[in-house]
């Protein structure tokens, strides 16, 4: 056998109007814990997709242990040897531990369960985590330790590569330096991990060997030893992006539009902010860094202490309320939460202020038409009918749909959580020029994002958030540092 | 790192059993014992209660022994329903055809028996055809991945309207015509004692128990069955076959539905296709009585035996103090009680 468990070779993965994975092509060498770091959509999910068999590749090779590799599904890949812990824990709640170790690798005669094959499942786990008493049923433990039974499971299955997708992401600090010792000692037992993790400080503290991706593409891997440090990394993820120049508003607005108070909730702390008439602020931090969170608190979903001040009046939690006072949320799902996919063109535009286009409770289908055509031509959105269902619209397209639903409802103030997410590059310059031209019209605007460039790109304000926490207000116009924002959103002090 | 553990004290807190034992300790009990405290509650109340006026089937108190006697044996059909549908549910699935697919078993046994084919065939042959609604209805459910509700709500429908098709016009059930006679035998399986005055069929019934409880502790199915229904994505990454699981489950529901349609068309000495109307609902109440979760994961098929009892002791205590048509009004009472009890200990 040779020294690379793992080689991956030329791997690509489109999408329609996307490559997720360019020409990537690297090895992971045995029994060492290998990470895999980069921006959100560098394409590490889509490649850990792969190698799970929850996606299948487009063009490459992939060799486990020099044999070709390819996977159908999970079930299918840990057959061969590739185990996953996924973000969502694949135990069962209801079941013992001892169970839930050898579910599936059960030993019976005539259907009855014989004690056979317990007791080494068991010993695995006793060797990695002492603690966690067997017949303890599962949804008594932590999530941490059911990490630990779940990894426990994958070792005595005999798995040669675990995948750990941010397993650090819910656990407590404790937890996690329990999680790093079991984690180190896999090496010793002939497996090898391959870690994911936005916490940059965790791969120095891991890592053996790190591969870095950006934008679908494979950029280094290299022994993490012979990275100097975080903003070597840094530099690696975020290249040498090119930012479209942003241009600072020439008389900004002094009135003050919404004021943000203290507001926390289990997943905010004491956040504080103002925005302007006409003002676009963004919110930049990673997956769990509370922006979505923010989003739903200003909407009123979520419940918060603290106060939230919109055009002078206090506002009450209700996203009815929201709605009322101007307030439209574009969310992050669009499919989901953004659109009625299987209605028209037509049917989505209007749908947040029906009142506007009907009399006594009759809609008024000519001005629906109008206003529908009108928003088609002023967002350039790309269909030859209004009568197009939007499932079957492109993801700019249906973002666009979304926008003029929000515009329709005379909102003063967009909250727009990832508006660029899974859209192709053309369209969102297009977006980003929408969301300026909405500001010039005096629209106040707050972007929720995870991708920096987008952020300096069109934000006058930007903040960054890391736990919950708003770590920083910087002045756009002057020179961003983008190495030292994500220093600051990736928790380094 | 501060703000880092406010947040993370979420997590922290998410192993309940440390934080106070005793208090689960006690929430523990409750659990693994109140429907038992239920049940005799209800047959304490029922005992107690005086019938001056109406006496329980005129017969005496509520704890005589002809009234246990009668009361069993009524109980037959849905005692040997709540097994195999504590198993379904436990997995995550219902079956709403049950009662039909136990009143067509009815008719065709009734109808067996008239034709003069003898007991052991004519047992064999309905139990093959609750092989076949099982099957039918696992096929629509683990198969074709139709949603268990819609599926068997369309076989309910089905299996009554075939029953009925089968009972001739005008006539309400398979019983004795002035051509043809119903054998009066067939009345021995559900009413003729054959120990502590108790007829076979009970005994048949709790046999069916027993080998449940054993399947639902002892075997792989009863392991895989709690591991489909808590986490069907980890059972099936597991390398555990959901849909076989599945299937096998409702054809065990089949089963089940065809011996009690054998035992209610024995006690009645006719095949009434009607006579299963309901049934769906009763062990619904009965198995989420007994503490089942209605998400799935887990459950007891002896606690849903005690559901069962339950629920045929306020039906008859009830038939002795109010009219008919209050009993299915309590009987929904019991299903909401039931419902939030299941709830509230869900919640812990």
């Amino acid at each position: 056998m040779g020294d690379n468990v793992l080689e991956i070779r030329n791997l690509i993965k489109t999408f329609p109007g996307v490559t997720a994975v360019n020409d990537v092509s690297f090895d992971i060498r045995r029994n060492t814990v290998h990470c895999l770091v980069g921006e959100n959509g560098a394409g590490k999910s889509t490649l850990i997709k792969i190698l799970t068999g929850a996606e299948q590749r487009s063009y490459g090779t992939i060799r486990l242990n020099g044999d070709d590799y390819v996977a159908h599904n999970p079930k299918d890949a840990r057959d061969k040897g590739i185990s996953t812990l996924f973000q969502e824990l694949n135990v069962v709640d209801q079941l013992t531990v001892a169970e839930n170790l050898t579910l599936g690798m059960e030993v019976t005669t005539f259907g009855f369960l014989r004690n056979v094959g317990t007791e080494k499942m068991i010993d695995v786990l006793k060797n990695l985590e002492p603690s966690i008493d067997p017949r303890r049923k599962v949804s008594t433990l932590s999530v941490a330790k059911k990490q630990i039974v779940e990894i426990a499971k994958a070792v005595a299955s005999e798995s040669e590569i675990i995948i750990m997708d941010e397993p650090t992401a819910a656990i407590s600090e404790g937890e996690i330096q329990r999680l790093f010792k079991i984690i180190r000692g896999l090496r010793d037992k002939s497996v090898t991990v391959i870690y994911i993790s936005h916490r940059l400080d965790e791969i120095f503290e891991l890592g053996d060997a790190v591969t870095v991706m950006r934008d679908g593409r494979h950029i280094d891997t290299r022994p993490v030893s012979d990275i100097r440090d975080r903003s070597e990394l840094i530099r690696m993820m975020i290249g040498k992006t090119v930012f479209e120049k942003y241009e600072p508003k020439e008389n900004p607005s002094t009135e003050t539009i919404l004021k943000v108070e203290d507001v926390s909730n289990d997943k905010l702390c004491n956040v504080s902010f103002e925005l302007r008439k006409g003002e676009i602020i963004g919110f930049y931090g990673l997956v769990g860094a509370g922006k979505t969170e923010l989003a739903r608190a200003i909407y009123g979903v979520d419940r918060y202490d603290g106060s939230i001040t919109f055009k002078e009046k206090t506002l009450e939690s209700s996203p009815h309320k929201a709605i009322e006072a101007g307030i439209a949320l574009v969310p992050e799902e669009r499919r989901s939460e953004g659109l009625f996919t299987i209605l028209t063109i037509r049917g989505n535009t209007c749908v947040m202020n029906m009142d506007k286009i009907s009399r006594s409770g009759f809609v008024n289908n000519q001005s629906e038409k109008r206003v529908t055509a009108e928003y088609i031509r002023q967002l350039n959105i790309a269909t030859h009918t209004m009568e197009k269902e939007t499932a079957k619209l492109s993801g700019g397209n249906q973002q666009k749909i979304v926008f003029s639903k929000c515009l329709f409802a005379d909102a003063d103030l967009l909250l727009l959580d990832e508006p660029t997410r899974g859209i192709d590059v053309g369209a969102k310059s297009e977006i980003y020029q929408i969301i300026r031209d909405l500001a010039h019209d005096g629209k106040s605007i707050i972007i929720f994002s995870s991708e920096l460039h987008e952020i300096v790109n069109i934000c006058d304000t930007i903040y960054l958030l890391y736990e919950g926490v708003l770590k920083e207000r910087i002045e756009n116009g002057t020179v961003i540092d983008s190495e030292k924002i994500l220093h600051t959103v990736t928790g380094g002090e | 790192m501060k703000a880092r553990n406010a947040v993370g004290t979420v997590a922290v807190n998410a192993e309940p059993g440390y934080l106070d034992p005793y208090r689960n300790r006690w929430i523990a009990i409750v659990k693994a014992s109140y429907i038992y405290i239920v049940f005799l509650l209800i047959v304490l109340v029922f005992s107690v209660v005086k019938l001056d006026q109406v006496r329980f089937f005129g017969r005496g108190h509520f704890l005589s022994p002809v009234s246990i006697v009668n009361l069993l044996r009524s109980s037959v059909p849905i005692i040997t329903l709540a097994g195999s549908f504590t198993l379904l549910m436990i997995s995550e699935h219902i079956d709403l055809s049950v009662g039909s697919a136990m009143s067509l078993s009815a008719v065709i046994y009734a109808l067996l028996v008239r034709s003069g084919v003898s007991f052991l065939p004519a047992f064999l042959i309905t139990m093959v055809l609750g092989v076949l609604c099982g099957y039918v209805n696992g096929a629509l459910v683990m198969k074709l991945r139709i949603t268990p509700v819609i599926a068997t709500l369309v076989t309910l429908n089905v299996f009554k309207g075939i029953a009925l098709l089968i009972v001739p016009n005008r006539i309400s059930a398979i019983k004795s015509t002035d051509t043809i006679k119903m054998p009066l035998w067939i009345n021995d399986y559900a009413r003729k004692a054959v120990f502590l005055r108790l007829p076979a069929a009970f005994y048949v019934a709790i046999a069916v128990v027993v080998v449940l409880v054993i399947v639902q502790r002892k075997t792989i199915l009863g392991k895989y069955t709690a591991a489909m229904g808590g986490n069907r994505t980890a059972a099936e990454l597991s390398g555990i076959n959901t849909v076989r699981i599945g299937w096998i489950l409702y054809i065990i529901v089949g089963v089940s539905a065809a011996m009690a349609g054998i035992a209610r068309a024995s006690y009645m000495s006719l095949g009434d296709p009607l006579s299963g109307d309901g049934m769906e609902l009763d062990c619904i109440i009965a198995v989420l009585l007994g503490g089942t979760n209605f998400y799935g994961g887990e459950g007891s098929v002896e606690k849903s035996v005690i559901g069962a009892l339950i629920i045929v002791c306020v039906t008859v205590g009830l038939m002795t103090v109010v009219p008919p048509f209050w009993q299915m009004v309590a009987r929904g009472s019991v299903l909401i009680f039931a419902v939030t009890l299941n709830y509230l200990l869900a919640k812990d």
